[in-house]
């Protein structure tokens, strides 16, 4: 049936962007089921020049916020990014462990930069899908992208120092 | 399109060191730019690899099973529910859908010649039977969901 073959092509994808944001398995199911859900309502009134990957992105994304409010108001974008990392200085990036640092390292971004990584690097969308699913410019998602990424740098450079 | 060292060095630093996750309307300028600056990019090259590393060895876990099915359950039922459902989600799909009809007619050929009948072009049902899988696997594509990526390119 076309609805079997719209989720198994889109929700992957929906579910990954939201427990990236989240780090909580139930949360992002919830957050999957409730796009998906809103598609079928939205079906019938479907405009045939959105794309449905960046419609359930918006959707996934703007449901995880509302989460991430909830969960911990303090932790809005318009305050200070937080510097902890979580990690410990005699924590070598071992093979071992590399996994469960770097995504210690991902995890501390601020949501906002998390969010650009999780559709650019991790989904491979594009530039321009990023943003509009976002809900920002290209210029926006390219500054959020770009500190990001520096920010990784830097937290890398100091355990490695460490 | 013109490329600056100065924008070059934003799309390393922003999108990393591989070419192809650059915005693809700046990608043919900023590698020919590279091509002929290339030791003066060589540092922030390699600084995005290190970041281009690590992301791509970061874990992810595996989605959970049973939640298609759990999404499925509650999806209105295309033909039943709501006239013109399958025609929404074709176009949901298949976004490109311009290109559908040629291949339909392709399929509705292939499946006239093998089984004397043709039904692609007008079925909402996107799930390939037996004799769709046969003419997919004769248009050269091993199923749906691969012939469901190259109509959308």
């Amino acid at each position: 049936m076309a609805q079997a073959a719209l989720v198994n092509r889109h929700m992957p994808v929906v579910w990954r962007v939201a427990y990236r944001m989240l780090k909580d398995r139930e949360e992002a199911e919830d957050v999957t089921q409730e796009t998906f859900l809103r598609a079928w309502r939205m079906l019938p009134d479907w405009q045939d020049r959105a794309k449905f990957s960046t419609w359930a992105c918006t959707v996934a994304i703007n449901l995880c916020r509302d989460k991430l409010k909830k969960r911990a108001p303090v932790l809005m974008d318009e305050l200070p990014e937080h510097e902890d990392s979580g990690l410990k200085p005699d924590q070598a990036l071992s093979q071992k462990q590399a996994g469960e640092r770097i995504s210690a390292l991902i995890d501390a971004l601020p949501d906002r930069q998390k969010e650009a990584l999780t559709l650019c690097a991790f989904e491979g969308m594009g530039n321009i899908e990023a943003a509009e699913s976002m809900g920002i410019s290209v210029e926006a998602l390219e500054s959020l992208l770009s500190r990001a990424r520096r920010k990784l740098r830097d937290q890398l450079a100091e355990v490695q120092e460490a | 399109m013109t490329m600056t060292d100065e924008r070059l060095l934003d799309l390393i630093e922003t999108y990393g060191a591989e070419p192809m996750n650059w915005p693809e309307a700046e990608r043919d300028a900023a590698l020919a730019h590279l091509s002929a600056n290339r030791v003066q990019f060589e540092p922030a090259l390699r600084d995005a690899r290190l970041i281009d590393g690590i992301l791509a060895i970061d874990e992810m876990p595996d989605v959970p099973s049973g939640l298609a099915e759990r999404i499925l359950a509650v999806a209105p039922q295309a033909a039943a529910s709501r006239r013109g459902i399958g025609a929404r989600l074709r176009s949901i799909i298949m976004p490109n859908g311009a290109r559908w009809p040629a291949g339909a007619a392709l399929a509705s050929l292939a499946m006239g010649l093998v089984g004397g009948y043709a039904t692609a072009a007008t079925s909402s049902d996107l799930y390939p039977s037996t004799e769709e899988t046969v003419v997919y696997a004769a248009l050269g594509y091993d199923g749906l969901s691969n012939f469901l990526e190259e109509v959308d390119g």
